[in-house]
């Protein structure tokens, strides 16, 4: 097993560096990003002045070792727009943003464990049917929309919380609950409803096997038998598409960032697309890539920690 | 079974200890460098203001000076009386975040509008009418001949890094314009020599005549010179200052640079030891919204107590309703156009323009786009220009005169492409544009651009037919209609004329040449003019001296008290 | 083999019964907005802005500009429908063939497939779509392209499982004995019996890509400013959340609306096309 966990951690890797090459090759060589910095009114002679202290006039593949060497160091330069560091904001913004997810994920966990758990074992019953009709509607509602009514009715109509912005957990701990909640809500509700549908369909899946009506025909209510014997099976593909979900929230707080000005990585990333701030761009999605790449790899890990089949191995 | 329960228990464990993991990461970084809006570690002065302003003093300008009589002390923006000294805070919602703190080396609007008048002070400055007021020139002469300007400056002025304000430090900021700025527009302004980018010299010489005594030649006459010395390129720097702009701005002003959070906000303290009134808000920060809904509801929610600028004037109403909330309404210096590309087939026939001014319904765009803040303009003014003419009603809304335009020049069928820059009022006023447009035979294809390709194909390459755009500098007219290299690509020699003419003459010849060239401009329909941008402010009912009009490029606390 | 199944094979479940009806009433109101709306969606009535419903002629009232809600509803759609059409255009007829590549492939290059799946998938649509708005601008195609590109990967996968139990079918070892050429296997064999998979797949890559368009058209990195288009309408209209919330709540529905019409056409579909996975 130990091999395996090797293995992946060469495969991740190797999948951090196959994807840095794509991001930087996509994002590299646009426009000229000298005279974006610039602006307007430069000269021709001082654009090329700044290309050359930017290292612009070099070699692609010089300058992708340039970028990737920093960037393992988390130095991504300085933005071609703002002319700040980039990789200390990038830190901040990140921190931001985890805090958001992770609340995000708390709360779609706290709905859709016991929703999907219940919703298959009533599968039959008006319950069953209510539960994942509801559902199917959560999932169809954008996550912004929902932070728009929100903002509309918890914070302008009850003024019971702030509309958007963002207090320092350590420095104001209140305020960043109460700054939280609604983007918490907005986006874990969302995300809660699509993850009732696979955990119902999960424990669906084990209520059919056969070692659970073997439990049952020994006189085990479903619900225990399922508590028993099934929670481990089923949760392999809930792991899965927790991961998924992980990533799916990440990106989803990109939007939710925008509707509750929240200074995270995602409104960052909408900024810097908007001011063509290509370096930006790149570390941002790189950031984003390696950690998509980074849950889907634990994932694995887990996976093979878990299935006894695979810990054979 | 055993076997079950304990993997299931491994499987809680490591997906606490990853979910963990990652917040403890979050935790630690976001205490260490996200930097609270604390304020300064100085304490509050408790004194009250003291009269220690030296303002008062008449300018005793001859000849061109456009310097008047002063009235009272302080700020030109303060109520008549200056309220005292307090630990109030501030929080301002604004749209558009600087990119950078250095106004000497990047361009755009957010910089001084942060920094200009409040952290960095000018030799002189404007009041609420335009008029030049004195500001670290306590005093100033021009000579007869409209070309020698003598200031004299305040004395006991120190920057806030402790060094002395001195005649020295006004030549170092304004030699340092030619040499080191980049953004040339500024340069310009105050070239010393001419370079590849700047044919006009417009100084001769600066001189030290004395520490408080500083002389400068222009290289001609020029009514705009000493208005340009109100804005950024008049900015003093202290000589031992400017070794990190972006970061540090060091200035005279009544308040200091405290912090910068960036993608959030700005926040300036008072500065203690200000040589002139102290500003009654101690702690002032400039928060920044890329929404300007999630703006209005931060004012709603109290995030903010002052909305800088309204971007959904439609919504006002919400703020009406009490006394909660009061709202300002003035002008600022900016023209939303619908700029015409003049040096491109079709738009390059006068009739052709000329139709889409008939076509084109101003009085209700603006009700419509704007809920009717501002002023409908027919050429390129604002009520803020001393030489503001009424040309709204030149081109009243005419769909038939408008199709015979097109028929009398052959374009019955016009498709026209209009590019529209990511700000509200393009967004607003585009549909009604696009629909009116199409009433008179016109078809318009819309699309969006983001900043970076507006500057590109528009600004630069002038590779477009219609754009929407506010032109927000004051006094800009000689940049858009004198220069057929501007991305207006407007040629008519007439109107350079008379700009230069004016600019080089009296005063009243000033006014008058330069009415003279906007009702030229509005003949020729050069642009299709919308409105004068209001200034359009929403704060809580208790702050108190926010300004009616936005004049120049600061937005400026010093007036600024809250209770 | 449980008697719920045969049932559910018999008569027409709800849920795709609710699916199908909803995506064919969208497509029905797309087809009939390109012959008639009650009003052009340029038009603006100035003097009407934001009106409530029934107000001057405007079924459903008019948004913050003074256009008719109800025709900008109507063309919305064809939007909605263009854009899932280009995002899952793309991503089935390039990922239905890669899928079945690397389910009937052994070893080295499926590996080698899949390994680039794996990191697409570390480029969520969203993500994708931005990068895409760097390089070439904001424009809805621009935007789906990206959308489409991102769910190759969930097509390769879900064809390629299905490719794998394909090829242990008698017929299809039948057919590799009798020397049948490998393409000529998977036209005639594999295509048609994963393409119950790729029919699900789509419904449900439709119902990720309406949310998408959504989620890019309300960042303005969407639909055009003359398009109409659901998610710009919630851009466009922001501001009138506090005076007239009606004008969101339309669109707001109409999106909800779709995607809920393809999820469940998807899960319809589903329960339909493959029984082994039916009773979800």
């Amino acid at each position: 097993m130990l091999w395996r966990i090797v293995r992946r951690l060469l495969v991740f890797l190797a999948s951090v560096v196959v994807a840095s090459i794509a991001v930087f090759w996509l994002l590299s060589g646009l426009g000229d990003p000298a005279r974006i910095a610039l602006g307007t009114s430069a000269t021709d002679q001082s654009v090329a002045e700044l290309r050359g202290q930017m290292g612009l006039d070099r070699p692609l593949v010089a300058q992708y070792l340039s970028w990737a060497q920093g960037a393992v160091h988390g130095q991504f330069g300085n933005s071609f727009v703002s002319k700040a560091a980039i990789g200390p904001q990038l830190f901040d913004r990140l921190s931001v943003t985890l805090w958001l997810v992770a609340g995000a994920m708390v709360i779609s966990l706290i709905i859709a464990l016991p929703l999907g758990l219940f919703s298959a074992l009533w599968h039959r019953r008006a319950a069953g049917w209510i539960i994942s009709g509801i559902t199917q509607l959560g999932v169809a509602v954008p996550a912004f929309l929902v932070g728009i009514l929100a903002v509309a009715v918890f914070a302008v109509k009850l003024g019971w919380l702030p509309s958007g912005g963002y207090a320092v957990p350590a420095a104001d701990p209140v305020g960043f609950l109460q700054h939280m909640v609604l983007p918490w809500c907005s986006l874990g509700l969302v995300q809660g409803a699509v993850l009732t549908r696979y955990v119902r369909s999960a424990v669906l899946d084990e209520m059919g096997q056969d070692y659970l009506r073997t439990a049952r025909s020994k006189g085990l209510t479903p619900f225990q038998a399922l508590l028993r014997h099934g929670v481990r099976n089923a949760s392999i593909p809930v792991l899965t598409v927790l991961g998924v979900q992980l990533v799916t929230i990440l990106v989803g707080a990109v939007v939710v960032e925008q509707v509750f000005v929240i200074p995270g990585i995602g409104s960052w990333l909408v900024k810097s697309v908007g001011d063509q701030d290509t370096l930006q761009v790149q570390a941002i999605v790189m950031t984003l890539v390696a950690i998509a790449l980074a849950v889907s790899f634990v994932i694995d890990v887990l996976y093979s920690l878990i299935d006894p089949r695979l810990r054979q191995r | 079974m055993s076997v079950t329960n304990r993997t299931a228990k491994r499987f809680r464990l490591l997906t606490a200890a990853f979910v963990g993991g990652l917040l403890v990461l979050s935790a630690c970084s976001a205490g260490q460098s996200v930097t609270p809006t604390s304020s300064s570690s100085t304490p509050a002065a408790t004194s009250s203001s003291s009269g220690s302003v030296g303002t008062s003093s008449a300018a005793t300008g001859s000849g061109a000076s456009s310097g008047p009589a002063t009235s009272g002390p302080g700020s030109t923006v303060a109520p008549t009386t200056a309220a005292p000294v307090s630990d109030a805070s501030l929080s301002i919602g604004f749209i558009l975040e600087p990119s950078s703190l250095d106004f000497t080396q990047a361009d755009g609007a957010a910089i001084p509008q942060v920094l200009l008048t409040n952290v960095y002070e000018t030799l002189v400055k404007l009041d609420q009418s335009g008029t030049i007021m004195p500001s670290l020139a306590q005093k100033w002469t021009v000579s007869p001949d409209g070309k020698t300007y003598t200031f004299t400056l305040h004395s006991g002025v120190k920057f806030s890094d402790g060094a002395a304000f001195t005649a020295d430090d006004a030549k170092f900021s304004i030699d340092r314009v030619t040499t080191a700025w980049k953004p040339v527009a500024y340069r310009a302004q105050m070239a010393e020599a001419a370079s590849a980018d700047i044919k006009n010299v417009v100084i001769a010489s600066t001189t030290v005549v004395s520490p408080t005594v500083f002389k400068v030649v222009l290289a001609k006459p020029s009514n705009s010179w000493l208005f340009n010395l109100t804005g950024r390129a008049g900015a003093m720097f202290s000589r031992t200052g400017v070794a990190d702009l972006a970061n540090k701005p060091i200035g005279t002003g009544p308040y200091t640079f405290q912090t910068w959070n960036r993608g959030d906000s700005i926040v300036l303290a008072r500065n203690d030891s200000y040589w002139g009134t102290k500003p009654s808000v101690k702690t002032v920060t400039f928060k920044y919204f890329s929404d300007p809904v999630a703006m209005n509801n931060a004012l709603l929610t109290g995030g903010i107590q002052v909305v800088s600028t309204v971007q959904t004037p439609q919504a006002l109403g919400q703020f009406k309703t009490g006394d909660k909330y009061q709202i300002i309404e003035g002008a600022t210096d900016g023209e939303v156009q619908m700029t015409l590309n003049d040096g491109k087939a079709p738009l390059n026939d006068v009739r052709v323009r000329q139709a889409i001014n008939y076509a084109i319904d101003k009085k209700a765009i603006l009700q419509n786009a704007w809920a009717g803040y501002g002023t409908v303009i027919g050429s390129h003014e604002s009520p803020n220009d001393p030489w503001f003419v009424d040309e709204a009603d030149k081109y009243p809304h005419d769909v038939a005169k408008a199709k015979a335009l097109l028929a009398a020049a052959g374009r019955s069928n016009l498709t026209l492409n209009l590019a529209l820059p990511p700000v509200p009022y393009a967004t607003a006023a585009a549909p009604i544009i696009i629909s009116e447009l199409a009433e008179a035979g016109i078809t318009v294809k819309a699309t969006n651009v983001t900043f970076p390709v507006w500057l590109d194909q528009v600004f630069s390459k002038a590779d477009y037919d219609m754009t929407i755009i506010n032109h927000v500098e004051p006094r800009d007219i000689g940049a858009l209609w004198a220069n057929p290299t501007y991305y207006t690509r407007y040629h008519n020699p007439a109107v350079a004329k008379l700009l230069a003419d004016g600019d080089a003459g009296t005063p009243t010849e000033f006014i008058a040449d330069y009415k003279k060239a906007v009702v030229l401009l509005a003949d020729d329909a050069a642009a299709a003019w919308l409105w004068s941008f209001p200034n359009l402010i929403v704060a809580d009912s208790n702050v108190k001296g926010l300004p009616k009009n936005a004049v120049g490029e600061a937005f400026v606390l010093a007036g600024l008290s809250v209770g | 083999m449980t008697d719920r199944k045969i049932e559910r094979g018999q008569r027409l479940s709800p849920t795709l019964l609710i699916g199908g009806t909803i995506v064919a009433a969208i497509v029905l109101v797309a087809v009939v907005s390109f012959f008639w709306t009650p009003w052009s969606t340029i038009h603006t009535d100035v003097n009407y802005p934001a009106a409530g419903p029934g107000t001057a002629g405007h079924f459903l009232g008019t948004d913050t500009r003074g256009r008719d809600i109800a025709s900008l509803l109507m063309a919305g759609s064809r939007t909605t429908l263009y854009v899932g059409i280009l995002a899952v255009g793309i991503a089935a007829v390039i990922g239905t063939p890669l899928g079945i590549l690397a389910g009937m492939v052994r070893r080295g290059p499926a590996e080698l497939l899949m390994r680039v799946t794996d990191l697409m998938l570390a480029f969520p649509a969203l993500l994708l779509a931005l990068v895409f708005a760097t390089i070439w601008g904001s424009s809805l195609t621009t935007a789906m392209t990206a959308i489409g590109v991102a769910s190759i990967p969930s097509f390769i996968r879900v064809v390629r499982s299905g490719t794998v139990v394909v090829m242990t079918t008698d017929y299809v070892q039948a057919a590799r004995v009798a020397g049948r050429r490998r393409f000529a296997i998977a036209a005639r064999h594999v295509l048609p019996n994963v393409m119950g998979l790729v029919i699900v797949q789509v419904s449900v890559s439709y119902a990720i890509a309406i949310l998408a368009e959504a989620a890019l058209s309300y960042l303005g990195l969407g639909a055009g400013p003359t398009t109409a288009s659901w998610g710009r309408m919630l851009y466009e209209n922001s501001a009138a959340l506090t005076y007239a919330p009606v004008i969101l709540i339309w669109p707001g529905l109409a999106i909800a609306l779709a995607v809920l019409g393809f999820n469940l056409l998807g899960d319809g579909l589903r329960d339909r096309l493959d029984p082994r996975l039916a009773g979800r």
